[in-house]
């Protein structure tokens, strides 16, 4: 017969009376061990006491446990967790485990719970595994309905804009400034910057290279090309996508979520008439304008670099002029006026598009962002090959 | 009756948001094991009384006593200590909602005890058996109807096994039947562990059911203007205010006489 007694200054060097556990291990006849415990079974005492029993019980071969609880002055969920995990034979899988001794109040609570409740979730735990062809599978269709929506809204909106446009009272035009004040005045700031920091960059960049072949001037050529015809739409389209899109879909979303669309539709209010076609207006008129100025400040950038390279504002003036041709302008122009259909349009979409939960709106507004930065890259490389076939 | 010591004392509270004075002069005490409702019209401050008793709040002035501590004046380490005496759970529920039920309620096990992993799990499978979603565990917040999710909070709440639950509207949104479930189950809760409640609520069936005692705020005088048990503020308050709270009468100044 071997015993083993834990006194209750193992626990907290015995400072705290609110700690105090007992547990007695006798080891019996063979196959046979006692656990008698007594004083306070807690969150604390139960992480010792389990280490200590994991540690005796574990090679130990026994057919019959018994659990002594009568000594327990207080035991609380973990305490009685403990107990449980020892009544369902999970130490000491080959005995079987009889816990006596507890108050009626806690015997109750102790029933209450079953093993088969802790299969059940045990069960229910083990998580399920798709494969990769159900994976592959899932996302096509996800796509495609996706695509299927895309074309919907578009669908709306060419039905929707028109008449909007031609009835004031539909338009909400207070809305559609309120928005181009938001995404168009309020993003100057940040638009100078960039473009200027870009246009520097580049500037810098090419001036080297070119030196070595003579042409440094033909960096006022190349940053005016580049910046009307590319960049300056890019700039402005990137970054109404970021400033706008991504708060358009929040603003829809979070009012889908609230319920608010709902209301706009029993209110006899088409969401799209109410809420997109402002979105839509604001950003097809303020983005050209928006590229104008990304243009100006890139160049602005590109031209403080050719000055500082020695170069007079005349020959600079001129390199430009005798570069950049109308048709240039117009294409940066015409590429400002469908990012900014596209980066609006997506935001309202992508808004539209959300779901229940608490990360709905954070997964619409990245995917507004996403799929912006996406589509206007797709339309500029379609640009760019019509603008090739037609000055052929 | 009143044998049971005092758990939470409230002294001399003046509540509001900056300068703004919602309430002041609020006294009272709960002793263990009671259930006390604050009650009051719309806007009168019951959530913000409640978000100054548990800590979110900084009051203006005054003590919030919970058992042995200050919670207002207490710092640090002192200030954990006096948090993990008490749960709460929230008017929405306020379940995180990218997690499981299961791990809603090990989180706070996972945090704050050096549990071995088994042990937890069957402590928080016990709470949710206890609050009848034994079989719920895996599910998302956002799969339960609005009564399991209240008990799954209620669940969350009580992972540490706290002296003392303040919940904030709990039956607010539920049909009679759920919330008269939720009722039980908040009895339950008090006669076997002896929690203490502290219950922010408009249901006037679950007062009646549960509230040993009612502490009723007032917007016009920024104060408790009564106290004391349910059925004998019904029929003797003072106030005639507090009379028609209890009997649903409508404001004779303000009600809409249809002729």
């Amino acid at each position: 017969m071997r015993r083993f007694l834990l006194k209750n200054d193992s626990f907290m060097n015995g400072k705290s009376p609110q700690n105090e556990l007992d547990l007695d291990l006798q080891f019996g006849p063979p196959g046979y061990a006692r656990v008698a415990l007594r004083g306070r079974l807690n969150a604390r005492t139960t992480v010792t006491c389990w280490d200590r029993l994991q540690q005796e019980l574990r090679d130990a071969k026994l057919e019959k446990l018994e659990v002594d609880a009568s000594g327990l002055r207080f035991c609380d969920g973990a305490g009685l967790a403990l107990l449980h995990y020892l009544n369902m034979a999970k130490m000491t899988p080959s005995a079987t485990v009889s816990v006596r001794g507890l108050e009626p109040d806690l015997e109750k609570l102790f029933l209450g719970f079953t093993s088969g409740d802790y299969e059940a979730f045990r069960s229910a735990a083990r998580v399920k595994k798709h494969s990769l062809p159900e994976e592959i599978g899932e996302s096509v269709s996800l796509a495609v309905a996706d695509l299927r929506e895309q074309v919907s809204f578009l669908g709306n909106i060419v039905t929707s804009l028109p008449p909007s446009l031609l009835d004031p009272k539909q338009m909400r035009w207070p809305e559609v400034r309120r928005v181009f004040e938001l995404a168009g005045a309020n993003a100057v700031p940040i638009v100078s910057l960039i473009s200027v920091l870009v246009g520097l960059v580049i500037a810098f960049e090419s001036a080297q290279p070119l030196a070595q072949f003579g042409a440094q001037i033909y960096v006022a050529n190349m940053i005016g090309l580049v910046m009307v015809r590319e960049l300056g739409p890019l700039l402005a389209a990137i970054l109404l996508a970021g400033r706008s899109g991504s708060a358009f879909a929040a603003e829809i979303g979070t009012m889908k979520v609230n319920e608010e669309l709902n209301a706009l539709e029993t209110l006899g209010l088409n969401p799209i008439r109410f809420l997109v076609v402002q979105r839509i207006t604001a950003g097809i008129l303020l983005t050209p304008l928006l590229t104008f100025y990304a243009t100006f400040m890139g160049v602005l950038g590109g031209v403080l670099v050719t000055l500082i390279l020695g170069y007079p504002p005349a020959l600079i003036f001129h390199q430009l002029v005798s570069s950049v041709h109308l048709s240039d302008v117009f294409l940066g122009t015409t590429k400002g006026v469908v990012f900014g259909a596209i980066v609006s349009a997506v935001g309202c979409l992508r808004g539209l598009q959300t779901q229940q939960g608490p990360s709905a709106v954070g997964v619409s507004t990245t995917r507004a962002v996403v799929t912006s930065i996406l589509l206007i890259v797709i339309a500029d490389a379609v640009f760019s090959v019509i603008f090739f076939i037609l000055t052929k | 009756m009143n044998g049971s010591p005092v758990i939470i004392l409230v002294r001399d509270l003046k509540i509001g948001y900056g300068e703004k004075v919602i309430l002041q002069n609020v006294n009272f005490q709960i002793r263990r094991g009671k259930m006390l409702v604050i009650l009051g019209g719309s806007g009168c401050g019951k959530s913000t009384l409640l978000k100054n008793l548990i800590g979110l709040y900084t009051p203006i002035a005054g003590e919030v006593w919970i058992e042995d501590g200050n919670l207002v004046a207490a710092k640090g380490t002192e200030r954990l200590r006096l948090l993990r005496k008490f749960g709460v759970t929230y008017q929405s529920g306020a379940l995180f909602g990218s997690m499981t039920v299961m791990e809603n309620v090990r989180l706070a096990l996972d945090e704050f005890t050096a549990l071995p992993g088994p042990v937890k799990d069957l402590v928080a499978l016990a709470k949710l058996k206890l609050v009848g979603l034994g079989d719920a565990s895996q599910r998302l917040p956002s799969e339960l109807s609005g009564g399991m999710q209240k008990r799954a909070a209620i669940a969350r709440a009580m992972a540490l096994d706290p002296r003392i639950l303040f919940l904030d509207e709990p039956s607010a949104g539920l049909d009679p039947v759920t919330s008269a479930d939720l009722d039980h189950l908040i009895k339950e809760l008090a006669h076997h562990f002896g929690i203490t409640f502290v219950i922010v609520t408009h249901e006037l069936a679950s007062i009646y059911n549960i509230a040993d005692r009612v502490v009723m705020l007032d917007s016009r005088t920024r104060t408790i203007i009564a106290e004391g048990k349910p059925a004998e503020l019904r029929d003797n308050a003072a106030d005639p205010w507090v009379r028609r709270f209890f009997n649903r009468e409508p404001d004779p100044v303000s009600a809409v006489h249809s002729n």
